[in-house]
């Protein structure tokens, strides 16, 4: 993990409300997938967390959702050739056993873009099936790199685009023929939740990725917790934010 | 190269810029971006005598330079921390052990177990964020008075900072008692209790409703604030609220401040403690200042 000054390459709307952020660093910086970064805007006292979707060399390209005053300011007042605080890679990413051949990946929302950075990770060795959820194909983003692994099968709510249900659903529904040696999945907390009661009696382990609201980042104000079945507590940022489907309370 | 060193209760601190309790854990994550060894000293996260599992999430928010917490003092315990870190962060730098009680006997208790263990105890009587964590010591002069004793009475070796709360009715007074009740230094402010709503759901956001207020925004009240409890009494006062910069941290000093104390900033800016070293030194050889602790208490009022 590193603090580093960063210049802004490009920072523009993929989809409806959301963003992707690219910035050069001065060096490559080795990253995991599932990885994120603490981007520090003008005027804000808290960074914020935003996973990191692509890692190429010394471009690193994030992603996120217009969601309140932060995520606008970075939106509309941060420009190409700017310069950007950002602290990274921070916290354990997804990381795969090499008998772990068969990928499934079901990600939801702003979820699909540290499993993005999955894909492109594991896509050139692995058999990865992305079950990927949107609302509407308004929201749909990304597609070529969702798209690089073995299958991509899109879900939208409203059955506007792919299945019409969740990416779980689409998920389950195919499980059965795909047999995946391991789940990785990053959504919201209930659609992760859903794949955990989808999953349970199946022994496949799944990792899943968690969003909370953070302080420092890297594991010391304690801010980020979340609860872990054995009753102990686990920091998002440093422990996680990918753990095992069953070793965190969803 | 100016002198930043300070001497606090007959220790001395190679600079006055030490992170605030609660920011910085026991220092080792901070440790892995910078050598935690060129600090003043660490006050550690709040100790308890049993570990503490905290509050629910959301802990944290954000408003216009300031935000809120409610960590609610989760820590592993002081004999954890005594044993897994203590040594390693004295071999760092200072170390300010801060606690925290629900009653005046845990007070006690955690004191005799600490002393001369650390270079400091920091007394929290002001977490604003747990039932019982504190906050009802730190508002009446009479029972920070009390609680002072308590802990005074308990160390034999180790000097005693009671960190004072700015949900009070007059500053002075309470410092005035901390210092009564046998404090060797007053370290304040601590945050001010704060409510920040989810006007979308009509909620607060905090999962605790209520939390601690720092950052930037409250820096004019804490230096006012400061300034009035230094006057009030002749233990030396640690200064923190709002600490982004060396100018922000010379504005506490002059206000009566021997160090200070950076939180929230390490945040925005996990750099920002050496930052703010460096540029303590920069200011004091721009202005020709040879010693940083000549700075301190030597604001003037306009007539």
């Amino acid at each position: 993990m590193r603090e580093i000054t960063a210049t802004i390459l490009e920072n523009t709307p993929i989809a409806e409300g959301i963003f992707a952020l690219t910035f050069a660093t001065e060096e490559a910086i080795p990253v995991q997938a599932g990885q994120f970064a603490m981007i520090g805007l003008r005027g804000f006292p808290l960074r914020r967390p935003l996973a990191i979707c692509k890692a190429e060399g010394e471009r690193i390209t994030v992603c996120y959702r217009l969601n309140g005053e932060g995520t606008r300011s970075l939106a509309n007042e941060f420009r190409a050739r700017e310069k950007l605080p950002v602290l990274l890679p921070l916290g354990n990413g997804f990381s795969l056993k090499d008998s772990q051949r068969r990928v499934a990946v079901v990600g939801g929302g702003v979820g699909i873009f540290p499993l993005i950075a999955a894909i492109r990770q594991y896509a050139a060795d692995r058999e990865i099936y992305a079950y990927m959820g949107f609302r509407d194909r308004e929201s749909v983003c990304m597609e070529y790199e969702m798209g690089r692994g073995k299958r991509l099968l899109l879900a939208t709510d409203d059955g506007s685009c792919g299945y019409h249900g969740t990416a779980v659903q689409a998920f389950m529904g195919e499980i059965d023929k795909v047999r995946p040696d391991v789940v990785l999945s990053c959504g919201p907390t209930p659609m992760l939740r859903a794949l955990k009661v989808a999953l349970t009696g199946k022994k496949i382990p799944a990792y899943v990725s968690l969003e909370e609201r953070m302080g420092c980042g890297i594991g010391a104000c304690l801010v980020c917790v979340c609860k872990k079945t054995d009753g102990q507590r686990a920091r998002v940022c440093k422990d996680g934010p990918v753990f095992e489907i069953n070793e965190v309370e969803l | 190269m100016a002198d930043l060193s300070v001497a606090l209760c007959g220790v001395t601190l190679k600079n006055p810029v030490i992170p605030a309790s609660g920011t910085f854990g026991f220092g080792r994550e901070f440790n892995e971006l910078y050598d935690i060894s060129c600090l003043g000293a660490v006050a550690t996260k709040g100790l308890t005598l049993a570990p503490r599992a905290g509050n629910p999430v959301p802990r944290i928010a954000e408003g216009r330079g300031v935000i809120l917490n409610a960590v609610g003092l989760q820590n592993p315990g002081a004999e954890y921390f005594i044993e897994h870190d203590l040594a390693w962060l004295r071999s760092k730098t200072r170390v300010i052990a801060n606690v925290a009680g629900s009653t005046l006997r845990d007070y006690g208790e955690i004191c005799a177990l600490l002393d001369g263990k650390t270079d400091f105890i920091e007394l929290n009587i002001s977490c604003p964020n747990v039932r019982c964590g504190g906050m009802a010591f730190g508002i009446r002069p009479e029972s920070v008075k009390e609680v002072t004793k308590i802990a005074r009475e308990n160390l034999q070796k180790t000097p005693l900072i009671v960190k004072l709360s700015p949900n009070v009715e007059n500053i002075a007074k309470n410092a005035a008692a901390a210092e009564e009740g046998g404090a060797d230094c007053i370290s304040l402010i601590n945050t001010f209790t704060g409510l920040a709503v989810d006007i979308r759901r009509r909620r607060p956001i905090l999962a605790n409703n209520t939390g601690g207020v720092s950052g930037a925004g409250i820096r004019p009240i804490a230096v006012r604030m400061v300034y009035e409890a230094s006057r009030a009494v002749s233990v030396p006062v640690i200064g923190m609220g709002g600490i982004t910069c060396a100018e922000d941290a010379i504005e506490f000093l002059m206000a009566g401040a021997t160090a200070v104390q950076v939180g929230t900033q390490n945040f925005t800016d996990a750099l920002a403690c050496p930052k703010i070293i460096e540029g303590l030194n920069e200011w004091c050889d721009f202005y020709g200042i040879g010693r940083i602790a000549s700075l301190t208490g030597t604001l003037q009022l306009n007539g």
